[in-house]
């Protein structure tokens, strides 16, 4: 455990390293927040004002669970360069076993993007009103559960490309995926709507329905709006999306970092 | 024309270089199709109904712009890249002028992000049509004047700030408030409903400047405002491009040299 605490000290310690991206990454996300969502406010078609109550409301969540995503992904672009620069041969040195290493890596990268969200759930609060202490700690445990998803997610993706371009590529990808394809921006219901209507491909629906990200965005939502119903499936889609990530990672890492 | 040679050689070294980052071309490519396939299908079906018939060509139209704009900016970051591993000296023991210099890099990191936005913009004028060619030429040599000024503006906040971590900070806030106080995403009359501040910040910001134009290029615009042609946007884009270009040349000028890269 005290190993585990030790290499979660060590990203912290890089994590601050970034003060200035992380300072670009915050900015961009209460722009998006404090501006994108004021003008989309007055801009929202009757039907949507009524099914989201406010769009800045709505959107509050959901930049939230942005920011989670964002700063819990960045343990892999410190990973990647890691396995590039052969750093992983100093960290194979330390008195450590292979699985305290990955699952240290894998836990400082999810408490990381925890600590970076934790302002951008504050504003939540703020403007959405507070939860109560239970729904605060379902909503933390949850969060803390997609956080360690989101690290494995990124671990797994640093570790199985092989240049900083590669990387940089599939992370793009992922994101743009996750972020544009989930209850993030807009309600579930439409884009189920627009699946319906043909507009929006099914296996796209299926996975926005699925998306880690629709589910931690409407999960606060349930308990700070009321809408959508708090339901087990958000809990489930979470543990599943974190389990899953969670364990390839810890296995990928333990096997690419003792390559030759 | 030794003179012009020399700014071309300087152009030419940029656009060679920029090539080189493919993966950068393939993120954007990616950021682009999410953005439209995903972002602006979606929210047209969420916008007011007398916006709706026209806001994702007014979104397309949009997002060529940002995809124009950052990829204009990037050249700031090029600067970074060779301060850092030295190159900044060869460039200066070349024989090409200072001003040659920046210049050559301008209307290099202008036509380069051109040449990236290019199959974009054939997209986007898939999408959206074409109603009056004549329009579309004139927006476009203003939007070239609009990327040699963005490109411009990097140059000359990378040579004033001579910091990689100050650079990358103030261009991801600039970023984050220019392109969202602009009209690239919605119609100025919403973002005057929404605040008077933030529609004073917009009716000025280059970014609004040339997504009227090139709305208005592509005929779209005449949806929104009715204006026969956007003057203040071309007076405005023209305005921008002299303040950078001309403006960046004397302080790239004084800053280039000394060193102090951070």
């Amino acid at each position: 455990m005290k190993a585990i605490l030790h290499i979660i000290e060590h990203d912290f310690r890089n994590f601050f390293r970034y003060k200035w991206w992380l300072a670009g990454l915050i900015s961009m996300n209460l722009a998006d927040l404090l501006i994108m969502a004021v003008v989309y406010n007055q801009m929202v078609s009757p039907e949507i004002a009524e099914l989201t109550k406010s769009y800045f409301n709505f959107f509050a969540p959901g930049v939230t669970v942005v920011g989670l995503f964002a700063s819990a992904f960045m343990i892999g672009r410190e990973i990647n360069m890691e396995v590039r620069r052969q750093i992983h041969h100093y960290m194979l040195s330390l008195p450590i076993t292979r699985l305290e290493l990955a699952v240290g890596r894998l836990f400082a990268g999810g408490l990381r993007g925890m600590m970076y969200m934790s302002p951008l759930l504050l504003t939540t609060f703020l403007f959405l009103g507070f939860p109560s202490l239970p729904q605060l700690l379902v909503i933390l445990g949850a969060l803390l559960l997609l956080a360690t998803g989101i690290s494995g997610l990124s671990i797994a993706t640093a570790v199985s490309t092989t240049s900083f371009e590669k990387f940089v590529t599939a992370r793009g990808l992922v994101y743009y995926v996750l972020f544009f394809c989930s209850s993030i921006f807009y309600p579930l219901s439409l884009i189920q709507t627009l699946g319906r209507e043909g507009v929006m491909p099914q296996p796209l629906v299926v996975l926005a329905e699925f998306n880690p990200l629709s589910s931690g965005a409407d999960l606060i939502r349930s308990f700070l709006l009321g809408d959508p119903p708090f339901t087990l499936n958000m809990v489930r889609n979470l543990v599943v999306f974190s389990v899953i990530f969670a364990t390839t990672a810890t296995f990928a890492y333990m096997k690419i970092i003792e390559r030759r | 024309m030794k003179e012009t040679k020399k700014l071309l050689l300087v152009v030419e070294r940029d656009l060679r270089m920029f090539l080189q980052y493919k993966f950068i071309i393939i993120m954007r490519a990616i950021w682009f199709a999410a953005q439209v396939a995903f972002f602006g299908l979606i929210a047209s079906r969420m916008v007011v109904p007398e916006l709706a018939d026209i806001y994702f060509e007014f979104y397309v139209a949009g997002v060529v712009i940002m995809m124009l704009y950052s990829a204009s900016v990037f050249i700031g970051y090029d600067i970074f890249e060779e301060a850092e591993h030295g190159v900044f000296e060869y460039l200066l023991s070349l024989p090409v002028s200072r001003k040659e210099l920046v210049l050559g890099r301008s209307i290099g990191g202008g036509i380069r992000s051109f040449i990236l936005v290019g199959p974009i913009i054939a997209i986007a004028l898939f999408v959206i049509g074409l109603a009056n060619p004549l329009n579309l030429l004139i927006a476009f040599s203003a939007l070239f004047l609009f990327a040699f000024g963005v490109s411009g503006m990097s140059i000359t906040i990378a040579v004033m700030l001579k910091s990689g971590d100050r650079f990358d900070i103030f261009m991801g806030v600039l970023n984050a408030l220019i392109v969202r106080l602009s009209t690239t995403m919605y119609p100025q009359v919403f973002v005057q409903d929404a605040s008077k501040v933030y529609a004073a910040f917009s009716e000025f910001n280059p970014l609004t400047f040339a997504s009227d134009l090139f709305r208005w290029g592509t005929g779209i615009e005449r949806y929104l405002t009715m204006d026969p042609m956007p003057l203040a946007a071309i007076i405005g884009i023209v305005i921008f491009f002299f303040t950078f270009t001309f403006v960046g040349v004397t302080i790239y000028e004084k800053r280039l040299e000394g060193g102090g890269w951070q």
